[in-house]
């Protein structure tokens, strides 16, 4: 199928029809171009918006900065504290997904290759918090975290992010692990290898494609979330970025310091558009793979 | 693999942060919400079905409550509506398949407070892309239009959610339609089909399957949103813009002040979890279809 997804795009009517496909398409490229259009330009208006003065922002449109204010991002770095956040959500985040693949990937390699009883109720519970809203575990998390002392740390949000992460990624290494051929397996226990050093150097080396795409969808929407960084953290030094970003925009509204707040977007979205620039495929293989069995 | 104790050290780890720091807050706020509660310090008084009772006559949790099915209904149907008309554009054979892939996809990969900023700006009355665009064309009288006031703004905030789900519905319903045997819009192609013809009598059965997933995925994406409204409203949030999810978070954790009313908010949760797996057990059984084989 791996094939077929490559070459899909060169799908379509035989050679012949391809002058009159062209004229048929254009209502297609258009409808898809404007949208596609309004998207980099939304972004782009933001990264260029960053940029500019007060002023600018107001009235200059889609013109370049006259000169440009990279004032802005030292600004809301260091007297907004988002450089700070920026380090705390890279050390939660990063802790976080690591340690999402140390747990999920063993649990799900014995859930598609292990024989023992429960397993079908056992991964039917992991797949039902794929559906749990996550705000009915505001209230109990809180006071959980309370109870270990651990409310208004990154090391008790890191917890939290892992726990709400398994089902998804579960899941995921599941049906990932499923899809590779036991006969390597096999052949290894013949050739006197362990169960788990089975694990380690047969199959572990073979899932990395699987393991790479479960940490970048990850670490991207842990990046991305503030409701539980919302929920768990009090203290202003102790904010991820997107909760950062929240509070800088509740900030700026009454001083209308727009190309801060673009600076502060700016900042907040490079690393994962850096990450999704390099492995999109990867990532939007990983979401559907799921959907399409 | 089927040593007892290579497969519990395997899946204990997961297992107990799961069941721990997941299952267990489940569990906890059903049993909270029997409960008369108003902080930690403070003492739990059992009152049964009280907190039930009071959600029925709660103005702001219906407010809350149409609020999420209008999400859900209204903002659905544009999703699955924009998604299935772009499958069939971009799965009609042109070229920069993937490139379009990649771009309408893009929004859900920018954090969700990025893109509130984002479009809180398009939004601005004065300078905002929406207004100067609209100037632009000559809608002087449209272009006044106050996009986040407290009658245009859950509409306003609508129009961004399908903007970002959009992207993502559609990438999995192009993920169903890579599997479609490529003989079969030939065949269809010889027999006169156009796009059209070709979408409905070929395509939409061959991802039927994909689609009921989708719409699944779709009424958990909507019933649990909290962090878009939320985001947009900022600190003033306006109720216009509450989700079942923003009410229980307020009345758990407060707003500007203080609320605390840990029980009456575990309702609001209890409410929503039942009422997000009726809504995907109803779906499953209304889209159930005999599988294709081919």
């Amino acid at each position: 199928m791996r094939s077929a997804r490559i070459f899909s795009g060169a799908r379509g009517a035989p050679t012949r029809t391809r002058l009159g496909n062209a004229v048929t398409c254009a209502p297609a490229y258009l409808i898809l171009g404007m949208w596609s259009v309004f998207t980099v330009g939304a972004i782009a208006w933001v990264v260029l918006g960053a940029l500019k003065t007060k002023r600018e922002v107001l009235t200059s449109g889609w013109s370049l900065p006259a000169i440009p204010q990279w004032a802005n991002f030292g600004r809301v770095l260091s007297e907004n504290n988002l450089g700070l956040y920026f380090v705390n959500s890279a050390f939660a985040v990063t802790i976080s997904t690591f340690a999402i693949l140390a747990v999920s990937v063993p649990a799900a390699y014995a859930l598609s290759r292990a024989d023992f009883r429960g397993k079908e109720g056992l991964t039917n519970l992991f797949v039902i918090g794929i559906g749990i809203p996550i705000p009915l575990i505001f209230i109990p998390v809180f006071m959980l975290l309370a109870w270990l002392r651990l409310t208004d740390s990154l090391t008790g949000l890191s917890i939290i992010f892992v726990a709400v992460s398994l089902p998804f990624t579960v899941y995921l290494m599941t049906g990932f692990f499923a899809s590779l051929p036991r006969e390597l397996e096999d052949a290894a226990i013949i050739d006197g290898c362990s169960g788990s050093q089975v694990f380690w150097h047969v199959m572990l080396p073979l899932a990395r494609p699987g393991l790479l795409t479960a940490f970048i969808i990850n670490f991207i929407w842990l990046w991305n979330e503030y409701q539980l960084s919302l929920t768990i953290i009090n203290s202003g030094e102790k904010r991820t970025l997107a909760l950062g970003l929240y509070a800088l925009q509740n900030a700026l509204q009454y001083t209308s310091d727009w190309p801060g707040l673009f600076a502060g977007v700016t900042i907040t979205i490079i690393p994962t558009l850096l990450l999704y620039g390099v492995l999109a495929e990867k990532m939007i293989a990983g979401l559907t793979t799921g959907a399409v069995k | 693999m089927n040593s007892k104790r290579l497969i519990i050290s395997f899946l204990a780890p997961a297992t107990s942060l799961y069941f721990v720091f997941f299952l267990l807050p489940v569990l906890c706020t059903l049993y909270l919400s029997l409960f008369d509660w108003s902080g930690f310090a403070e003492a739990m008084t059992f009152v049964g079905p009280k907190n039930y009772v009071r959600l029925w006559t709660d103005p702001v949790f219906w407010l809350s409550l149409r609020n999420t099915l209008l999400i859900l209904a209204v903002g659905g149907a544009f999703v699955f509506a924009l998604a299935l008309l772009f499958t069939a554009l971009i799965d009609s054979g042109l070229w920069g398949k993937k490139l379009f892939r990649f771009l309408f996809f893009l929004p859900n990969i920018l954090a969700v407070v990025a893109v509130t900023a984002m479009w809180s700006y398009i939004y601005n009355p004065r300078a905002g892309l929406l207004n100067s665009g609209l100037r632009s064309l000559g809608f002087d009288h449209l272009s006044k239009t106050l996009w986040t006031a407290p009658d245009n703004i859950f509409w306003a905030m609508m129009a961004a959610i399908v903007w970002v789900n959009t992207g993502f519905f559609l990438i999995l319903l192009l993920a169903g339609t890579d599997k479609i045997p490529k003989e079969m819009y030939e065949a269809a192609a010889l027999d006169g089909a156009n796009i059209f013809q070709k979408f409905f009598y070929v395509t939409m059965p061959m991802i039927w399957d994909v689609f009921v997933v989708s719409f699944v995925i779709w009424i958990i994406v909507a019933m649990k949103m909290f962090e878009f409204p939320y985001a947009f409203g900022l600190i003033q949030i306006p109720q216009q813009l509450y989700t079942l999810g923003i009410y229980l978070f307020i009345m758990g954790f407060g707003h500007r002040e203080p609320i605390y009313q840990l029980g009456y908010a575990a309702a609001i949760g209890v409410v929503l979890l039942a009422l997000t797996f009726t809504l995907i057990f109803a779906a499953r059984r209304l889209f159930r279809r005999a599988a294709l084989e081919f």
